[in-house]
């Protein structure tokens, strides 16, 4: 058994030798992986947990049977990272946690693998592998170490969530009325459907180019986008919105129709030519609740964009008053050429962050003085008592 | 009641057919969870927030879409009052022309109030659960990741809030005296009961408040509590949900 471990790192590293350039290549590009799920895939194949395998996966286990073991572990490594986003590895992780659940997890583990830990490993690998797999390794032994190995490798990886910046431009940001999907990995995963936005003012050019047609009936999508003269518009987006037009109109408003005819029909012999006029008690009822969710949440929309506007502002404060204050000894990473990033960048939990409490697990890279004097001024602890989230920056500033 | 609670409780008021497009905050939940306990950590967090990245996407998707539809519904119904209007009816006919329309500008409004509000239970957990993870990894994906949520198009709700307003002041011009409260109000109330989105809006405003109430996590930025006139009429339509959940 221990005669295996040596080779087992030699070859990891063989596979890995670009473990930290892959990561930084990996969230905005889909590497080798299936567009639908680029982001997680190419993670989770730099860091080669070898984690969620499906063990529905039948290239993988053909792949298996052809190698010794030592090679074999190699094409393991190598074959998971294609295999990995088959099944859907969060539901696999999900799964995953409930067996470690059941098994009483409940230390902190730390690099150092202790023995319970391997013997849940093991647990967590029979679940996942597949039959054949299991057979070839013959020894769960052998498979242990492997899982312990592939578990050093993971520890010892570069931190993945510092590329959290590349993850979040991922995110697809949409301004104007037609956008092709902004960045990257949403163009591979958004293939032929960049995601467009209709207004009210496009469906009013529709609208009248379909008129000029003839009627939806006989509008061609073809000439609709001809007649728009849209930039940018294209000739997909047409027809699916004309074939939503059509529906609409064959089906008009018929959501509580068709559900309450019964309902209507009974309404109506109520109505003197009085009341007629005007809405049904029902619904004026129905409209006053209406109006009121709609003016709270107006006015809690507002109230959340100037929530995170303040804490945006809050934390360029901070960045400042680091800056100023101990220009030798601070973070030469925190030069906020993007502030919204530096925070990601820099891992400064409690004291860059306005408003996290300062918790005793933060792992404070810099321990600067001058910052957790304004952490704690502002923590939100003290502010429990302000229940109006605008009062906060007074608060604040007076700390500083 | 916890975040968690109180949206499934959500989920189960609201419309059938968008109780799917809600956002997984129990799973999310689980990862942050699967994090804590010391697991390869690099990992599950790596699913977190790939997970995150497909709910907002599911999101999109979905708003985007309804969005769409109301868009078109809003110029159908507007055609339909113009072409009652035209065919210039008797008072008889009209009268039964604007009790359909009426109907229908109501639950349309009705509707894209459901959407709005969708955006922000959805916008609350993500917050939520992003703090979860920042306390649990010490990282700093709140902040940035949030902003970068404002600027989706399931929170960008302007055309929305915009097309609700144009209901209602169709509504205020089509039918101007709409302000009477009678003895009859309850027994109405009984029946605009029965209709799901007046029960979803209901739900929606209830949820609402619950969650304004203030918990321990109450910070600077969480929001003020929440003070609805009516407040004791409101509860006595909040009835338990009559559909089954399978």
């Amino acid at each position: 058994m221990s005669s295996s471990l040596p080779i087992i790192p030699t070859s990891m590293e063989d596979n890995f030798p670009k473990l930290p350039d892959a990561q930084q290549v990996s969230v905005g590009r889909g590497t080798r992986s299936n567009p639908v799920a680029p982001h997680y895939a190419s993670l989770i194949s730099n860091t080669s947990f070898a984690g969620p395998l499906s063990s529905s996966s039948p290239s993988f286990s053909s792949d298996v049977h052809h190698s010794s073991f030592s090679s074999h572990e190699r094409n393991f490594i190598a074959r998971s990272t294609e295999v990995m986003w088959c099944a859907d590895p969060i539901q696999d992780i999900l799964e995953y946690s409930n067996n470690v659940t059941k098994g009483n997890y409940q230390e902190q583990s730390s690099s150092v693998m202790l023995p319970d830990d391997i013997t849940r490993q093991d647990e967590w690998w029979t679940d996942m592998m597949n039959e054949d797999w299991k057979e070839l390794l013959n020894d769960t032994t052998a498979s242990e170490s492997q899982a312990k190995a592939v578990y050093k490798e993971v520890q010892t990886s570069a931190d993945i969530p510092v590329k959290q910046p590349q993850i979040h431009q991922s995110i697809p940001s949409q301004s104007g009325e037609v956008c092709a999907a902004p960045s990257s990995s949403s163009a591979v995963s958004a293939a032929a459907k960049p995601r467009m936005r209709w207004t009210p003012e496009l469906h009013e050019s529709f609208v009248e180019a379909v008129n000029q047609l003839g009627g939806s009936e006989k509008a061609t999508p073809k000439g609709i986008l001809k007649l728009m003269k849209v930039e940018g518009l294209t000739i997909y987006q047409v027809k699916s919105h004309l074939q939503k037009y059509r529906t609409t109109r064959h089906k008009p408003d018929s959501l509580e129709g068709s559900l309450k005819k019964a309902t209507s029909a009974d309404e109506i012999p109520s109505l003197n030519l009085k009341t007629s006029f005007d809405l049904t008690e029902a619904l004026q009822l129905q409209m006053e609740v209406q109006k009121q969710l709609h003016e709270q949440l107006e006015i809690q929309r507002n109230l959340q964009l100037r929530i995170e506007e303040q804490g945006r502002y809050l934390q360029l404060m901070f960045e400042k008053q680091s800056k100023l204050q101990v220009p030798s000894t601070s973070d030469p990473s925190t030069v906020p050429s993007d502030l919204t990033y530096s925070a990601a960048k820099v891992d400064l939990p409690g004291s860059s962050q306005a408003g996290t409490e300062v918790s005793a697990d933060a792992k404070v890279i810099d321990g600067s003085s001058n910052k957790q004097q304004m952490t704690e001024s502002c923590n939100p602890v003290d502010n429990k008592a302000n229940i109006v989230a605008g009062s906060h920056s007074s608060q604040c500033k007076g700390g500083a | 009641m916890k975040f968690g609670k109180r949206l499934k409780k959500h989920i189960e008021e609201t419309l059938p057919e968008w109780r799917d497009k809600f956002l997984s905050y129990k799973d999310l939940k689980k990862l942050v969870r699967l994090i804590s306990s010391g697991q390869p950590s690099s990992v599950v967090e790596a699913a977190f927030i790939q997970l995150l990245d497909a709910e907002i996407d599911k999101f999109n998707a979905f708003f985007v879409e309804q969005e769409e539809e109301f868009i078109i519904r809003q110029k159908e119904l507007q055609e339909r009052i113009k072409r009652v209007m035209e065919s210039q009816p008797s008072e008889a006919e009209y009268a039964k022309e604007m009790s359909k329309i009426s109907k229908d500008i109501v639950n349309f409004h009705g509707e894209m109030v459901l959407l709005e509000n969708y955006s922000s239970i959805n916008y609350t957990g993500l917050a939520k659960i992003l703090k979860k993870y920042d306390k649990q990894t010490g990282r700093l994906l709140r902040l940035p990741f949030i902003e970068k949520v404002l600027e989706q198009p399931f929170f960008t709700t302007e055309i929305i809030s915009k097309l609700v307003k144009e209901c209602e002041s169709t509504i205020d011009l089509l039918f101007p005296a709409s302000d009477q409260k009678s003895q009859q109000g309850e027994k109405k109330a009984l029946v605009a009961m029965e209709q799901t989105i007046f029960r979803s809006t209901v739900a929606a405003l209830m949820t609402m408040q619950e969650l304004r109430k203030g918990s321990s996590t109450y910070g600077q930025f969480s929001l003020p509590p929440l003070s609805l006139p009516d407040m004791d009429l409101l509860q006595s339509f909040h009835l338990p949900s009559p559909i089954p959940i399978l």
